[in-house]
């Protein structure tokens, strides 16, 4: 934290992905340091191993899931800007924005957050979760303790109480749905993101 | 209900005015009684003296006196405790029965405030007989008895997700706030008592630390009151748990408080040693409550292991290990109602995968009656209490004390707001603080403790007494009336209805997977970090320990799912089993009048029914719609009398298509021409009826497999989870097999569990799908359709 090395000048674009996120300085640079321990071979650019290798992360049902979140369809790495903008889906929601005009809205608003959440279980990226993506997601958190007949049986239901349109799939409107009464913004922020 | 009764018209008067007037009749029959019995009771002492006395003197001067045997003798000594025990009981019961037939008036003021006018009475009653009123309010009948059953109904069912997302608020405010209420009361009380130089009185006599004795006993929220009057307003989730939780975890504060001082207050001075020592106790008061609580909810979860072939008495351990946690608790002086909380909150989780059915549900029914009636005492005795009590009216002793609660409680909640809001994420703001403010009742527990103070070292006692009854009635009378046109005023955000769906469940362990791992990639150990290494600890090592076989392994969701599951199958059987129709409609659905046709496929699993006609269908959803619609209206106004509204509350859309298919296998069922070998059910009915079920577990012995029969495969879905019957899977199965022949139910053979197999699973299994049907749980009905206790 106190070496003079990594300040704030040493991260390429830092203004601009400041205001952006709507990071501080201090957490850009918190992130930033903890960008450059998970970049062991100091190639500016995390890969997927890099992610692998916290433990507790691969220990997580939907780890590799959320690996591949931080990384576009086709690219392999994911350099520092791409790597903040992903977390800044889980800042604390500012209650009072203060920015105006024809910006896309920040990427803490609860309509984003429930966007990133949804294409983790969207892998295809179609626009829909289907029942099979629906069943791999119970399958990954459920595991091995479940029987195949009761992960249909789950997804069956649950696809039936969202599906409003009857298309046999959920969509993000029906997603965002069905988690109305969920507190998003509460729920999926960080504090020490702030 | 209220809506039928309360009709305007001269007729419904009427016809409702000879119920009133009975009820009248029965309570001034019970308050004569009780007056009576109350009274005889002061005398049959004396009479049972000098009957000995003359028997001892006759007995002396001649043997020969006999008697003529008593045919018919009255002996009301022998039964008296018990009897008055059973009255007031009794009465309190009536008087919950009463004020629900007064339809207005439990609208406007609030339960608790009729029953302190009720003690009013009752207590005035017995003092205008003459007698001396029994003193009810007894600090040790109010704290043993009276005060455990309602904080155990609390923390048995207390919520524990919002209540630990919102642990830190809930401690600031029990812990910060009671204790500047505390002092900021008893020093400014002091304060204004020493002024006035002009006519020295009574009050110049009064030393600080009384004072601050008097400020730490009416400071205290309490929970009691809170519970009564919230559950009426039905605000937010958030602030309910906030106010609540408040109110139940101020007890280690006000016990560590009510000791010091008390304590001190005869030798005059504290030192900053005895400060220091103070907040020692409170860690120790507060921490230990907990463990003691822990240590037995643990201990309750272990032995509810092994209750499988007793299951009559699982409730009783509940009950008494509660209880004694309790007692252990208030043994050590520490807090006691933490210790329940904290039993209560630890055992549920393992006790319910454990139990059967039948005993959640006499749990529920028990904690819900007992805490209910407590609570209708404990105001009744506050009425009485307050026409008995020795009371010593001091203007400015009581109007001071009224202001200062008010002017602290505003001050206090404001200013840890505004602290506690910079580590929110989501805020406070001003309406919840307003309600929070607002909702800082007091109540019995503030008026036992005052009660207990000692005469000879507090010769302020009664001013004291007087000035907590005032505030007691202020809060609640006040307050207590005014809160609900408030929050309809400030249109402060209410409780939403409890509909719990299984996307929900899935999305919310979704996303808490997903925060573990985004904390993990932060590399910051946060809140999620410790929530799921906890679980991980609970799932390899405690649920082993505590919960009885195969359920240790069960997934939380598929609990979850699971329960879900059957309680629409209850649900289903019910409904669909005897179409019960209001009597507006004539038995119109019957099979005669539906025409076969052709359905468009809701799901693939219809594509082979007929449909009903267009017609019928409307009439079908009109009806259901109406019934559905009453019961959804009942069921908004959740309370702490209604039992916990279930997780699964069902969707219109979900219930017409059951409907449907209830209908239609109905009608299959019908055109089958053989004989059903389902033993004992009625013809219209092919699939369980659920009180037969209940009555006779022995009717679904398994027939011999004949693979000609279609069967309804009842799909024991694992082996995991005897209780689970999947009665989609049946409906699947049903419809696909050949219409021509009878229908039987077996449990499915080639279970594809993982590594089990053989005869020794199929008997297994059979007697877990018997201790299924003959153990179906909480019915639907019972839960759904009507507030236990509104």
């Amino acid at each position: 934290m106190g070496s003079s090395s990594s300040s704030i000048d040493n991260i390429p674009n830092a203004q601009e992905i400041m205001q952006e996120t709507g990071f501080s300085a201090a957490h850009l640079l918190r992130l930033y340091e903890r960008f450059q321990f998970l970049d062991r071979d100091q190639t500016g650019k995390l890969r997927p191993e890099d992610f692998g290798a916290l433990r507790e992360l691969a220990m997580n049902p939907i780890g590799d899931r959320i690996i591949g979140a931080f990384f576009s369809p086709g690219q392999e790495t994911v350099d520092f800007p791409s790597f903040v903008r992903i977390l800044a889906h889980f800042r604390p929601t500012d209650s009072n924005r203060t920015r105006e005009g024809p910006q896309q809205e920040p990427a803490n608003s609860r309509t984003r957050k429930l966007k990133f959440a949804f294409q983790l279980y969207d892998q295809d990226r179609d626009g829909k979760i289907s029942r099979a993506e629906l069943l791999q997601v119970l399958r990954a958190m459920l595991g091995l303790q479940v029987t195949e007949e009761q992960l249909q049986s789950i997804a069956e239901r649950a696809i039936q109480e969202a599906d409003l349109d009857k298309d046999d799939a959920i969509s993000f409107d029906e997603f965002r749905k069905s988690l109305e009464k969920v507190n998003i913004e509460h729920k999926m922020s960080i504090r020490f993101l702030r | 209900m209220p809506s039928r009764t309360g009709s305007r018209s001269p007729a419904g008067l009427v016809k409702s005015l000879p119920e009133r007037g009975l009820l009248l009749l029965m309570v001034l029959v019970l308050l004569e009684g009780t007056v009576l019995t109350l009274g005889a009771a002061s005398s049959p002492d004396i009479n049972h003296q000098e009957n000995l006395g003359n028997d001892q003197e006759a007995n002396k001067v001649t043997n020969h006196t006999k008697k003529a045997f008593p045919v018919l003798s009255l002996d009301y000594h022998h039964i008296q405790t018990p009897f008055e025990i059973s009255l007031w009981v009794l009465l309190a019961s009536l008087m919950k029965l009463g004020f629900h037939l007064i339809p207005r008036l439990s609208g406007i003021v609030p339960e608790s405030c009729l029953l302190i006018v009720v003690g009013l009475l009752v207590g005035g009653l017995i003092k205008l007989a003459g007698e001396n009123v029994p003193p009810v309010l007894d600090s040790r009948l109010f704290f043993l008895c009276l005060l455990p059953p309602i904080i155990l109904d609390a923390g048995y069912f207390l919520p524990i997700r919002p209540f630990m997302e919102n642990l830190g608020t809930i401690l600031m405010f029990a812990v910060v706030g009671t204790l500047w209420n505390a002092f900021f009361i008893g020093g400014l009380l002091y304060a204004v008592c020493q002024i006035q130089p002009a006519n020295p009185s009574d009050l110049h006599t009064l030393e600080l630390l009384p004072c601050l004795l008097f400020g730490s006993i009416i400071s205290a929220v309490d929970p009691v009151a809170v519970l009564a009057v919230f559950e009426e307003i039905h605000i937010n989730e958030l602030l309910h748990i906030l106010v609540f939780g408040e109110s139940l975890l101020n007890d280690a504060v006000t016990v560590v408080l009510y000791h010091l001082f008390e304590e001190y207050a005869g030798v005059g001075t504290v030192t900053v040693m005895d400060g220091f020592l103070g907040v020692i106790s409170f860690l120790v008061v507060a921490l230990g409550g907990v463990l003691v609580g822990a240590i037995y909810g643990i201990l309750a979860a272990f032995t509810s292991r092994f209750t499988s072939h007793t299951r009559v008495i699982e409730p009783l351990f509940v009950f008494v290990y509660s209880y004694m946690a309790y007692l252990s608790a208030e043994m050590f002086h520490l807090s006691g109602i933490m210790a329940l909380i904290a039993c209560g909150a630890v055992m549920r989780p393992y006790v319910e995968a454990n139990i059967s059915h039948k005993s959640h549900t006499t749990i529920k029914y028990f904690l819900k009656m007992w805490s209910s009636v407590s609570e209708t005492l404990i105001f009744i005795f506050l009425g009485v209490a307050t026409v008995d009590g020795p009371h010593s009216w001091n203007w400015t002793f009581v109007t001071v004390t009224v202001i200062l609660c008010l002017v602290a409680r505003v001050i206090g909640v404001v200013g840890l707001t505004y602290i506690i809001n910079k580590f929110r994420i989501v805020k406070l703001t001003t309406k919840d603080q307003f309600i929070v403010a607002y909702g800082g009742l007091r109540g019995a527990i503030a008026f036992s403790l005052g009660f207990l103070l000692d005469k000879d070292q507090f010769p302020m006692r009664k001013m004291f007494l007087t000035a907590i009854i005032t505030v007691i009635f202020f809060t609640v009378f006040v307050q207590g009336m005014t809160i609900k046109p408030l929050v309809e005023l400030l249109a402060v955000k209410k409780k939403q209805e409890a509909k719990r769906s299984i996307n929900e469940e899935i999305h919310t362990q979704f996303l808490d997977h997903l925060l573990t791992g985004i904390e993990d990639i932060c590399g910051h150990y946060g809140h999620h970090h410790w929530k799921d290494k906890l679980n991980r600890f609970n799932k390899k090592y405690v649920k082993k320990c505590l919960i009885a076989g195969e359920r240790s392994k069960e997934p939380q969701l598929i609990a979850f799912y699971h329960k879900m599951e059957m309680k629409q199958a209850i649900e289903l059987v019910e409904s669909g089993g005897g179409v019960k129709l209001p009597s507006a409609v004539p038995s119109t659905v019957s099979m005669q009048n539906i025409q076969p046709k052709k359905i468009p496929p809701a799901k693939s699993v219809e594509r082979a029914l007929p449909q009903l006609p267009k017609g019928r269908e409307e009439e079908i959803r009109k009806i259901l719609r109406s019934n559905l619609q009453k019961t959804r209206q009942r069921l908004r106004s959740y309370n702490r009398h209604t039992l916990v509204v279930d997780p699964y509350e069902d969707g219109l859309g979900d219930l017409l298509l059951k409907k449907q298919k209830m209908i239609e296998l109905e009608k299959k069922i019908k055109e089958m021409s053989n004989y059903l070998t389902v033993p004992a059910a009625p013809p219209d009915s092919p699939t369980m009826c659920r009180a037969r079920l209940a009555s006779d577990p022995q009717a679904y012995s398994v027939k011999p497999a004949n693979d000609s029969v279609p069967t309804i495969q009842v799909d024991l879905a694992s082996p995991q989870s005897p209780d689970s019957v999947n009665v989609m899977d049946e409906f699947r199965r049903a419809n696909q097999e050949e219409e021509d022949q009878g229908l039987m139910m077996r449990p499915p053979h080639g279970q594809s569990g993982p590594n089990k197999s053989g005869e020794a699973d199929g008997t297994r299994d059979q007697q877990k799908l018997m201790r299924c049907l003959s153990d179906p749980g909480p019915s639907a009905d019972e839960e759904e359709d009507e507030p236990f206790l509104p």
